[in-house]
């Protein structure tokens, strides 16, 4: 029998609050799907568009970029960075066709653990009915 | 209408005075159509210069040259280049000054309008022509090409043979210049970004499939990196060189050498260069058409970054290469950014 | 053997070749490449100059030399991966094109034979199609020793006289091919023999462009190692690298692995293209670069053309195609500078 397809989510969290905030989900016992992958960078700012890249090319199914509140960012201005930087790899993603559901930004502060929780069980069902993603998969 | 004499008389002077250690400009082929870049370091010499609207080349790419030959001398000679520029040339003179990367004292710029006008794009002459060869091409009183072909001259519109780009050139005129030849008049552009209306109207699976073909086509020869003026990372990272291999180099080692992209011209790959290259001109590029005019393959390259250019201007308000003192595209922010796909 | 095949028989034979994998010019855009053909279309003949040459389907863009992968304990599997066995005919190749291929056999045979090329190159048919009229305004094989209707490389050669093909059949297997449709196929008669004969003297004064005296280059340039020639010739160059990968005879490459898998450790041992035009190409790991500038590997580009291949495969590394000098971005133009070189100093 054909096991159901379990979507693999990359997420890059800021250290100071998404990452902090997914603890505090884990420390608060609150269940959510186990399908995430976590990478603490230090500031969502310093996420490279070639890290979502490579991520897709590695096969992740859906890729995650989350970071502090607008100012609240530990480095001061790092997540308005992001902000732009990531807009731009959103509409670079979807001009060439990559199915829009599987890319997305979320600001999670250290506080909210049910918030994250809510963002990935949303992203695990929105991802579920895509299938798993082949088109950036790297195919050699 | 722009006099090539006054280039020429201007190229001389600043040749004559020692201003200039040369002059980057445009020269005739004498076995094209498409002129030859010229270096002229003698003052007697600038009669090789030419202007029409053949000279789709951005020279810029040479003052990144002349900064990386200056780097590798003992006792570099600092004067400025003169260089003959168009308005999207100008432009990447002006990216180039924002990055710091050139200084205005590095360059004597020599701008030329195409007042109203643009460069030809060599593939829509040729199915015009029909396989014949083209000799030259030159702009009459009235703004109309003239091609000369096989000893005939036959007179074109010029939105027949014009450039896509310069369709929706937001500005044809050089928007920096130590001398401007020929009018800043702004003809009245077609709508910008008009090329991409088509694209972005497909669907999702249309602009895949669209994609997914064009860039299997792609050999990774690395032209679009070479002729783009913007390109100019010592290295660059497709070309993870700074990795020693030695005979202790443990395999483990060596498979986790960090190598963002495969060598392997396939598509998987292929779309990783392609779009790091894009997010890297964000904000940066400024049309000037070099990519795809080199690519042998003929992949339709200008549609991805001007994808972005696109999304910088509606977006964020930001137009690259106006403005030397402004800060780039992604290392400024504004307090008003759209942040409504933020969850 | 000589034969007769009318134009509108072509389309009936390429359809008795279906038990081979034929790979014919087909046009994407505004540019002719080699592409395998999936049996509905047939061969369009009228094509010019191809993108890339027929080199790409012997000499691949990526080659997979061996599969690894580190297993427990000292259970490490190497396996070797030759290409597959495929029968291939590739059809509509040019004359230049075909004596290209015998130069890379030079570097790719010798003493020690490179596995990979030639099982491609032994089970790949060539049908040439001769040049009536040269396919670019670049074309100068006359001056590189070869011709338009230059039968070196092929295993047929196909003439076009008009309302039929006079068809030259080289080599067993292209006669094997012939063998496959033989009542399409007639005798040639004197009228046909002397079409080909006239046709072939026009086609060779069709081309517009040569380099006189160029054996005079070679001496030339061993005297011109250090000269300043070189820095002007290539002050424009971008080392965009088109020049080399679209070269019928260029054959460097680059081998790499690429891992598939950390845990475990699998992977491949891959070759692709390289050219001596990009930077780094004689990058030590060191650091040091003994071709450091433009105007180096400009040099050795001309000089591996048409000195160092010369001395030792008794032939210029260079069939006089054009593909350069048509798709260089600054239209740097071999054969002004292979006049230049000529004329130095004189």
């Amino acid at each position: 029998m054909a096991e159901k397809f379990e979507p693999r989510i990359v997420a890059f969290l800021c250290k100071w609050c998404s990452s902090a905030g997914s603890d505090l989900a884990g420390v608060s016992r609150m269940q959510y799907p186990p399908n995430v992958i976590p990478i603490t960078v230090m500031c969502s700012g310093s996420v490279s568009p070639l890290y979502i890249f490579d991520a897709f090319n590695k096969g992740a199914d859906g890729v995650l970029v989350s970071g502090c509140h607008p100012g609240d960012c530990h480095y001061i201005k790092g997540n308005y960075y992001a902000r732009r930087r990531i807009a731009l790899v959103k509409e670079l993603l979807e001009f060439i066709g990559l199915e829009q559901k599987r890319f997305r930004m979320s600001w999670v502060s250290a506080a909210e653990g049910t918030k994250y929780t809510q963002i990935i069980s949303d992203f695990v069902e929105d991802l579920k009915p895509l299938g798993p993603q082949t088109k950036l998969r790297r195919k050699i | 209408m722009v006099n090539v004499e006054d280039l020429r008389k201007e190229a001389q002077r600043i040749l004559r005075e020692g201003k200039v250690k040369y002059v980057i400009g445009y020269e005739k082929d004498q076995n094209g159509l498409l002129p030859k870049p010229a270096f002229i370091e003698e003052p007697e010499d600038v009669a090789r210069l030419i202007w029409n609207p053949t000279c789709v080349h951005n020279l810029t790419k040479f003052l990144v040259d002349e900064k990386k030959r200056k780097a590798l001398e003992k006792k570099p000679d600092n004067r400025p280049v003169g260089i003959v520029v168009k308005g999207c040339d100008s432009r990447a003179i002006v990216v180039l000054l924002q990055e710091k990367y050139i200084e205005r004292e590095d360059v004597h710029i020599l701008g030329m309008s195409c007042e109203r006008n643009g460069v030809i794009d060599e593939k829509k002459l040729a199915k015009k022509l029909k396989g014949q060869n083209a000799e030259n091409v030159e702009i009459d009183e009235d703004g109309n090409f003239v091609v000369t072909s096989a000893n005939k001259t036959i007179k074109f519109q010029a939105e027949e043979l014009l450039a896509e780009r310069c369709l929706e050139c937001p500005a044809n005129y050089p928007v920096i210049y130590d001398l401007l030849l020929g009018e800043k008049a702004k003809k009245k552009a077609a709508e910008p970004f008009k090329s991409l209306g088509k694209m972005e109207s497909l669907s999702e699976e249309e602009r895949w499939a669209f994609w997914t073909e064009q860039l299997s086509k792609c050999i990774r020869c690395y032209a679009c990196r070479s002729a783009c003026p913007m390109c100019y990372c010592d290295e660059c990272v497709v070309d993870t060189i700074n990795f020693a291999v030695t005979a202790d180099t443990t395999a483990s080692e060596k498979a986790g050498k960090i190598k963002w992209v495969e060598k392997s011209p396939v598509p998987s790959e292929n779309f990783v260069y392609h779009m790091v290259r894009a997010m890297h001109l964000a904000g940066r590029c400024i049309d000037c058409g070099e990519c795809e005019r080199v690519c042998p393959l003929d992949i339709p390259l200008r549609f991805l970054n001007k994808k972005l250019e696109k999304e910088a201007k509606e977006l964020f308000g930001y137009d690259a290469g106006f403005d030397p003192n402004k800060p780039s595209l992604v290392s400024s922010f504004k307090d008003e950014d759209p942040e409504d796909f933020i969850r | 053997m000589d034969k007769i095949l009318l134009k509108k028989a072509l389309h009936q034979w390429v359809k008795k070749l279906h038990a081979y994998r034929i790979y014919a010019p087909s046009k994407d855009g505004d540019i002719w490449t080699y592409e395998a053909l999936t049996g509905s279309e047939g061969f369009d003949p009228d094509f010019r100059t191809t993108a890339l040459s027929p080199k790409k389907i012997i000499f691949p863009q990526r080659e997979v030399y061996f599969q690894f992968e580190k297993k427990d304990g000292d259970n490490n599997s190497i396996k070797e991966t030759l290409p597959e066995d495929e029968s291939a005919i590739v059809l509509g190749v040019r004359p230049c094109d075909a004596r290209a291929l015998t130069l890379t056999d030079k570097v790719f045979g010798g003493d020690f034979k490179d596995l990979y090329y030639w099982k491609r190159r032994n089970q790949t048919i060539l049908v040439g199609m001769a040049c009536i009229t040269p396919p670019s305004p670049n074309c100068f094989c006359l001056s590189v020793d070869g011709s338009p209707h230059s039968k070196e490389g092929l295993d047929i050669l196909l003439t076009d006289l008009g309302e039929k093909y006079y068809v030259q059949s080289l080599t067993k297997k292209g006669d094997q091919l012939l063998n496959l449709a033989k009542n399409l196929f007639t005798q040639p008669g004197a009228a046909d023999k002397r079409d080909l004969q006239k046709i072939q003297t026009e086609s060779e004064k069709k081309i517009k462009r040569q380099i006189d005296n160029l054996k005079k280059v070679p001496p030339k340039l061993k005297g011109m190692w250090d000269s300043p020639f070189w820095d002007e010739e290539a002050m424009s160059c971008l080392r965009c690298g088109i020049c080399t990968y679209m070269c019928p005879t260029c054959h460097c490459f680059d081998i790499n692995d690429e891992i598939h898998s950390s845990a475990p450790l699998k992977g491949e041992r891959i070759r692709t293209w390289d050219t001596c035009q990009f930077p780094d190409f004689t990058m030590h790991s060191s650091g040091h670069n003994p071709r450091p500038d433009k105007a180096a590997r400009l040099r050795q580009r001309i000089m591996h053309k048409f000195q160092y291949f010369l001395e030792i495969h008794k032939n210029y590394q260079c069939t006089g195609c054009g593909r350069c000098v048509t798709k260089c971005p600054v239209s740097i133009d071999i054969i002004e500078v292979l006049e230049k070189v000529r004329d130095y100093g004189s």
